[in-house]
């Protein structure tokens, strides 16, 4: 039995890069039906290229960076390495990711690559971070395990995305100009988000469904289909063709399994009702399936051609993985939100439940209009009809500001929470 | 099912059946809530479910309500939530098992508890997992703490409140 080390999580941080990460995702959502007639044609064009970014960096990355900032102590069990050059890293992030964006909607190759450059720094300093953070963790889990994975994606996909800008203005990279942006967008996929993802709900969606911690096979089986499919899957896209396929069974392998997991925790939990936050997570999940099945079609050349590309794109992005965020910042920013006002009350005055500091019909609002408007989306984009990809658009960013106005709402509790009571406060503090 | 608490006859009924919210699909917490933050001195509430309801016991137990749980069904339960007689002022030693609560409730039945310790006495928590967001809480109050893994999915945190000089 030991003293345990006595962390202190911090509360600001992961907070500060949620709530950029939201202002993003609006944004990227508001932009969906103004690039309407753009995303009706070919998606290797400079805005839609802007729009990827935003979406890709400064909504997902930026959230999923704050968020390891709040579940790696939890998950880990031990504090972060370094606060301070998590706000730096927030800072580079925030610049770079702007200038990219700004310079991808200007077609401005240069200034893409300084910005790129700043995104790079950023991700090196969240790699160094996390990596001494991690460094000496007694016990490889599962999620330590994926994590790992995901940070060495995280790494290669800005150095071919770094290098992909550079050679707009000197050639460095060898081969297609299009199998190489494909290489690109798969490495950030099913080398970043992915074992991130598979790897933070294995931990995390236990304690919110109160079911048991899942074992077995599928964790073997995911671990192994992510850490051969996703270099398989990139070399095939590379051009060495047999890989691809074998590489894209053995995504869709962990995909089955993460789905088996999933499934088995959702039969065995303790918590009857689901709260939005986790049918957000849930229908998420559900697109799934449908994305997984979508990349193999791809991969056998069963389909192609840019509208399944780009319906692809938003079945991953917006269907998957968004809906699986916005669903854990419903779960995370309260509980944020929660401990830096409450908790030095909890036990000696009255304090709220997390639903109570939610808006229970903002949260629905927003996973009405974020699910419908993301399968529309999916459709309009397959279809290839400005006109509906403009209706579909409308209704996701009305979604992402209903999101946004939530989330805001329970920010709200920061600034107006109760005054603890003087003897309260008094007889927390040690003699 | 256990005993009936004694006592309970002598509390006035107040009866929320929800079972018909549940079956159209309607979400009843904020009914049930309203309730509950009308309840009187000497009042219980009565509630009727289509399954038990385990997450509100997390949420009442919280703000001090005891239970007792009748199932009179596969898919009709009748709960008692109401506050029990007055505890003693402190407690020496006890063991709390939080598994099974959601986030935040571990932390709010801990320091709860913690505020009846008296100097000197030790509170044993049983958890799923080492409470990091707990610790700087124990630390901030001057308490001492050691935390270890008996088993796996058990932690095991001993929390003693520093004697009186």
């Amino acid at each position: 039995m030991t003293p345990a080390a006595s962390v202190r999580p911090s509360v600001a941080l992961p907070l500060a890069y949620v709530c950029t990460a939201v202002v993003t995702f609006v944004l990227a959502a508001a932009a969906v039906p103004w690039l309407s007639t753009e995303l009706a044609g070919h998606y290797y064009q400079p805005h839609i290229l802007a729009l990827a970014h935003t979406v890709t960096l400064g909504w997902i990355t930026v959230t999923i960076m704050g968020a390891s900032f709040q579940l790696i102590p939890i998950m880990l069990e031990r504090a972060l390495w370094s606060e301070r050059l998590a706000w730096w890293q927030l800072a580079f992030m925030v610049t770079g990711v702007t200038g990219m964006v700004g310079h991808f909607f200007l077609g401005a190759w240069s200034g893409l690559v300084w910005s790129a450059a700043l995104v790079a720094l950023g991700v090196g300093l969240h790699l160094l971070n996390v990596a001494r953070t991690v460094r000496g963790v007694g016990r490889w889990t599962f999620t330590a395990r994926m994590i790992a994975l995901a940070l060495a994606g995280l790494g290669l996909t800005t150095l071919v995305g770094f290098a992909l800008g550079l050679d707009k203005l000197v050639h460095v990279l060898p081969g297609d100009l299009f199998a190489n942006l494909h290489a690109h967008v798969h490495l950030a996929l099913l080398g970043w988000v992915l074992p991130m993802m598979l790897g933070v709900a294995a931990r995390v969606y236990p304690m919110f469904l109160l079911s048991a911690e899942p074992a077995g096979w599928p964790g073997r089986v995911q671990l192994w289909g992510v850490a051969l499919g996703t270099p398989a899957t990139v070399a095939g896209l590379c051009g060495v063709r047999g890989l691809l396929v074998a590489g894209a069974f053995g995504i869709v392998a962990a995909v089955v399994s993460h789905l088996v997991w999933l499934g088995a925790m959702v039969r065995t939990r303790r918590r009857p009702a689901l709260d939005t936050g986790l049918r957000l997570v849930l229908t998420g999940a559900a697109a799934l399936p449908v994305a997984a099945a979508l990349g193999l079609a791809l991969a056998l050349d069963l389909t192609s051609g840019p509208r399944v590309a780009l319906a692809y794109a938003a079945l991953v992005l917006g269907g998957w993985v968004s809906l699986t965020i916005a669903g854990m910042l419903l779960k995370i920013v309260p509980f944020l939100v929660w401990y830096r006002a409450y908790a030095p009350l909890a036990g000696r005055a009255p304090v709220p439940t997390l639903p109570e500091l939610s808006s229970a019909s903002g949260e629905r609002l927003s996973w009405v209009l974020l699910t419908t408007g993301m399968a529309a989306l999916v459709v309009a984009l397959w279809i290839g009809e400005a006109v509906w990809i403009r209706v579909a658009g409308s209704v996701v960013a009305a979604g992402a500001i209903t999101l946004g106005a939530t989330l805001a709402s329970v920010l709200r509790h920061l600034v107006r929470r109760p005054a603890p009571a003087a003897d309260a406060v008094a007889a927390r503090r040690p003699a | 099912m256990t005993p009936r608490p004694p006592g309970l006859e002598t509390l006035r009924r107040v009866d929320v059946d929800v079972r018909e919210d549940i079956r159209a699909g309607r979400e009843p917490f904020a009914r049930i809530m309203a309730a509950v933050k009308a309840l009187g001195p000497g009042e219980a509430l009565v509630l009727r479910a289509p399954f038990e309801p385990h997450p509100l016991y997390a949420v009442l137990g919280a703000q001090g309500f005891a239970r007792w749980t009748e199932r009179l069904a596969a898919d009709d339960w009748r709960v008692w939530f109401h506050r029990p007689a007055a505890e003693p002022d402190t407690e020496t030693s006890s063991t709390l098992d939080v598994r099974g609560l959601p986030p935040p409730e571990p932390m709010v039945r801990v320091l709860e508890r913690l505020d009846r310790l008296a100097p000197g006495g030790t509170l044993t928590v049983l958890h799923a997992r080492r409470p990091m967001f707990l610790y700087p809480q124990l630390d901030d109050q001057g308490f001492t703490h050691v935390t270890d893994e008996p088993e796996p999915g058990l932690v095991r945190i001993v929390i003693r409140r520093a004697p009186e000089p």
